[in-house]
């Protein structure tokens, strides 16, 4: 991307972000008491200024925008097929939720076991069996130095504990 | 299928159990003991103190887990959503469970939602003033507050410190000690002794242990202890020597509890073990150093002794609208 | 008793094999314990903690020493090798470290960051041994009105850790502001923006959102394309650091012993503002400023002496008034407790023999930090050679495990993930993840400090100028806005004008 772009996207973002922030997010979900004696002891005046600020950010950023010059040619792309990209960045998406998913039902060492080798076959791994082995013997060491070395209570899950 | 054979291969080496939930063969594995405060602090301290003799009570090891935050409300949460079968029990303290539900409305739990199988360590409430601070006992600083003027320092809204030092106020008959004198909470009970020290606030209530280094070293002057016994080390008058028999219920405590559905056998078999565990000799000698008395509550004595607590604050957290609904 | 008394008191304390064997493995497990991202040096004392219950009070204590100080060093390791700072204070390392690690030099950039550690300890131990009084009549004079115009102050920081835009810099300070408002609040304890859930109520643990921060953008970046690194196989690469390089870092490492040890002796600040602190004072004095964040040896010089700076200088406070600097220092008063000792002045008086046995102690530990932290380079420098392929789900699952074991909670490792999608797009947006981090620590400071200091005025500015101390603030962050304005437009013009030229 362009730094042009980049500033507009970023200066029309913060701009948004300051403008939820004032009307909708602060309101709903920072809670003040009634009887506050001085606006600026209020819990409200550090989100709010912090949210004015961020709108003035953004201005900023459009302002330099505009006075940068145009972008001659198309930016190149990084990738070959940004498709597959935003789907490889999906699923690593889906492993994530699935992993804050399994944690406590799996338990810690079978899920991370299932998650390296998802991310590995994921990231289209050039050493596919040095990965499968060290995604089963990196979980299983790290639990024994957590739970027996360091005297951390990793979540073991319903089905298999480790002992 | 390479990766589920070595998985299996890692099991077998490690070695499983089935799960069971068998309250009479209780326990079977290793107890998680969730401390909702960092270490260091007066809970961790006590907690890991007693983990010894009641570890080799209970024949099991305990697995220690710190898990902080919101003033111990994080932790408390974690082992009210556990299952109730004895495997993940909390060291509650006086802070996260009594002085936090009776400040609190936005807690996300309440004290029904444990049940108390011991409490085995109480820790008298000191209030303290700078050394040069011109304020010698608990009169001059009421006249003080009188006047106008006057901070305390807490470890942060809802603790044990900010509602001691109101209550005491309260006690040697400040009208209104919201308005009388300004509460100025920080991050924790490190802070809140630094800011009485550097004269950001002029007097703080808190355990007696917290104090202690400071007392001793000349730093802080006690005015006040609110059990009925003196405090070794403290040269101030108890709260029985200044006639406010109802600061007595101003003490801090530490306990043992596990979710609401515990079973009675378990219950039970906690205080038995406690029983054992609190005749260490070395656990003995070390908390009384550290000021604290040890004294062991059988599960039902526990829970009246922190209802009864819980219901003195309440009142006066009521009378004077400090609760905090937001 | 004379000095010298002293000294031979403390010197028949410690001149034992215990003091020294407990001296050297606690700075091997720091180290180690530093180097796993999640772990970090908090959580390696603490875990030490339970241990020294039985010990003599100065075999444990040293031992609680030797761990702190090898994690602050230990943590540079992974910072440099996988851009995962292993403790909050090796943040400002990551900056200029992974680039010389991208580059092959991650056996020069491991080797500074231990010479400078070193020096800065050497520094920082004997700050404590001869100034020690007299910092912490300091220190004391800081009371919130104070705190908050340092911390402004220390805001400007992020002006030097912007990278090539300033108002990017500054909407990834605000992100960070922004995101430290969450959990309770300070005064009222009232809900913000915690949905009512008990896991927010305690704010986003900073270690999760570090670790999200930083190491897992590099995780994403993989998967968007996990062709960009192919044929750019890392060598190690023999060079160690020379000692030409060293004394052309000198200066900077000297300055940043000092930040740390002034940092370090204020209670309430810790090692990561003061990594910062003297990683943009050495880019502002350097020469070579344009090379500052793309692999500059200097830069990683500067970092590490602002935080093992402070190593030593966070037990002026402890030793001289019995008041906790930081969160790690705040577990060793527990050590101290647990043995009945109190810190404070009076242990100057009635525990002398442990004073200088402390002393002594932590002289050695420099030595031992240099002798272990050597070893470990040479173990550890060869996680930049295992492919990427693997290192980077190894790296991933490590973060699982480090950042569930910080406060045994595993909603942490979900703020992980989701500030891993958010340093993603900043990384695609170029927005610096620096400035974010620091706004994220300092500005819950500047709030409380802030509102303390309204409360204790009853809400009247006038506290805010109350003394020297925070003129001298006032006037220094005065100074910097109005420099860093200047450059800002002269940069903008320069830009201008070189577009100009080439559209021409």
């Amino acid at each position: 991307m362009h730094n042009r772009t980049i500033q507009i996207q970023l200066g029309v973002g913060a701009l948004l972000a300051s403008g939820f922030l004032l009307l909708v997010a602060i309101p709903s979900w920072v809670s003040s008491p009634s009887n506050v004696p001085n606006i600026i002891l209020s819990p409200l005046f550090w989100p709010n200024t912090l949210a004015g600020l961020t709108g003035l950010v953004g201005l900023g950023l459009l302002l330099t925008s505009i006075r940068s010059p145009k972008p001659l040619e198309q930016a190149p792309s990084d990738v070959d097929n940004r498709a597959a990209a935003y789907v490889r960045l999906f699923a690593m998406a889906v492993i994530m939720g699935l992993t804050m998913f399994a944690l406590p039902r799996l338990g810690m060492v079978w899920t991370s076991m299932l998650a390296f080798a998802s991310v590995a076959f994921l990231i289209r791994t050039s050493h596919p069996v040095a990965a499968l082995i060290s995604a089963v013997v990196m979980p299983l060491v790290l639990y024994i130095f957590f739970a027996h070395v360091a005297g951390v209570a990793i979540p073991q899950g319903v089905f298999v504990r480790l002992s | 299928m390479k990766k589920l054979k070595l998985a299996m291969l890692g099991a077998a080496v490690l070695g499983f159990t089935a799960t069971t939930a068998l309250a009479d063969d209780y326990p079977q594995r290793p107890i998680n003991m969730v401390i909702p405060y960092g270490a260091g602090g007066a809970t961790d301290i006590s907690a890991r103190t007693i983990a010894e003799p009641l570890g080799n009570a209970v024949g099991k090891p305990l697995i220690m887990a710190n898990v902080t935050g919101a003033g111990g409300a994080t932790g408390s949460v974690a082992v009210q959503n556990a299952k109730g079968d004895g495997y993940t029990m909390l060291f509650a303290r006086v802070g996260s469970h009594s002085v936090n539900p009776a400040m609190k409305a936005t807690l996300p739990y309440t004290l029904d939602d444990f049940r108390f199988v011991t409490v085995y360590e109480i820790n008298p409430v000191a209030c303290a003033v700078r050394v040069d601070s011109g304020i010698d006992s608990m009169e001059d600083l009421v006249a003080k507050v009188n006047e106008g003027g006057v901070s305390y320092s807490s470890s942060g809204v809802g603790s044990l410190l900010h509602l001691a030092a109101v209550m005491v106020l309260k006690e040697f008959g400040v009208e209104n000690p919201l308005e009388k004198a300004t509460h100025i909470p920080q991050k924790g009970g490190g802070a809140a002794a630094t800011a009485v020290l550097n004269g950001t606030a002029a007097f703080l209530c808190t355990n007696s242990s917290a104090l202690a280094s400071f007392v001793s070293n000349g730093q802080l002057k006690p005015i006040l202890v609110t059990t009925a016994e003196p405090v070794a080390g403290f040269d101030a008058p108890t709260a029985a020597d200044l006639g406010k028999p109802a600061l007595h219920q101003l003490v801090g405590w530490t306990g043992i509890a596990g979710p609401d559905d515990l079973p009675d056998e378990v219950a039970k078999k906690w205080g038995d073990w406690m029983a054992t565990a609190t005749q260490d000799e070395k656990f003995r000698s070390t908390m009384e150093a550290r000021g604290s008395i040890i004294e062991l509550m059988n599960p039902e004595d526990a829970n009246v002794f922190i209802q009864g607590q819980y219901n003195t604050f309440r009142k006066l957290v009521d009378e004077l609208g400090m609760r905090i609904e937001g | 008793m004379s000095f010298v008394d002293s000294l031979l008191a403390g010197l028949s304390l410690v001149g034992n094999f215990e003091s020294f064997l407990a001296l050297a493995i606690g700075v091997a497990i720091g180290v180690i314990g530093g180097a796993i991202p999640g772990l970090s040096a908090t959580m390696a004392v603490a875990l030490t903690l339970p241990f020294t219950f039985t010990m003599q009070p100065i075999t444990g204590i040293l031992l609680l020493l030797g761990v702190y100080k090898g994690g602050i060093f230990g943590g540079s390791i992974p910072a440099i090798l996988i851009k995962t700072p292993g403790t909050p204070a090796s943040s400002a390392t990551v900056l200029d470290g992974y680039p010389l690690a991208e580059k092959g030099q991650a056996g020069k950039a491991l080797g500074m960051a231990l010479w400078a550690s070193c020096t800065a300890d050497v520094i920082s131990n004997l700050s404590l041994i001869l100034f020690a009084g007299w910092l912490a009549s300091f220190a004391l004079s800081f009371g919130p009105p104070e705190f908050f115009t340092l911390i402004l102050f220390s805001l400007t920081i992020i002006a030097g850790v912007s990278g090539e835009s300033l108002l990017r810099g500054a909407l990834s300070a605000m992100l960070g502001l922004l995101l430290a408002t969450i959990g309770l609040d300070l005064v009222y304890g009232t809900n913000r923006f915690t949905f009512g859930d008990p896991n927010m109520m305690g704010g986003l643990n900073f270690i999760a959102v570090l670790i999200g921060l930083f190491a897992i953008p590099e995780i994403l970046a993989m998967v968007w394309n996990p062709r960009s690194h192919e044929g750019t196989t890392r060598i190690i690469g023999k060079n160690w650091v020379t000692f030409s390089e060293y004394k052309k870092s000198f200066k900077s490492i000297v300055r940043g012993s000092f930040i740390g040890v002034f940092l370090g002796s204020i209670p309430g600040i810790g090692a990561a503002p003061s990594a910062f602190l003297s990683y943009s004072e050495a880019r502002r004095t350097s020469k070579n400023k344009e090379n500052f964040g793309k692999g500059e040896i200097e830069g990683v010089a500067a970092a590490e002496a602002g935080n093992n700076g402070v190593a030593g200088a966070t037990l002026i406070p402890l030793l001289a008034l019995g008041v906790p600097g930081d969160v790690i220092t705040a577990i060793i008063i527990g050590a101290f407790m647990i043995h009945g000792l109190q810190p404070g002045p009076m242990m100057f008086v009635l525990n002398v023999d442990i004073i200088y046995g402390l002393f002594i102690g932590l002289i050695v530990s420099s030595v031992f930090l240099f002798l272990l932290g050597s070893v470990a380079i040479r173990g550890f420098k060869y996680v930049a050679d295992i492919p990427r392929g693997v290192l980077f789900p190894a790296v991933l699952i490590l973060c699982v495990y480090g950042v569930f074991a910080v406060n045994n909670n595993i909603f942490d490792v979900g703020v992980m993930f989701a500030m891993g999608w958010v340093g993603f797009a900043m990384l695609r947006y170029r927005i610096p993840a620096a400035p974010f981090l620091i706004a994220f620590i300092l500005g819950p400071l500047l709030e409380d400090n802030f509102r303390q200091a309204m409360l204790m005025s009853g809400s009247s500015p006038a506290i805010l100028f109350r003394g020297p101390i925070t003129w001298f603030f006032w006037a220094v962050t005065a100074i910097t806005v109005v420099a860093i304005v200047h450059t800002g437009i002269r940069a903008t013009r320069k830009g201008l004008d070189q577009h100009k030229e080439n559209e021409e």
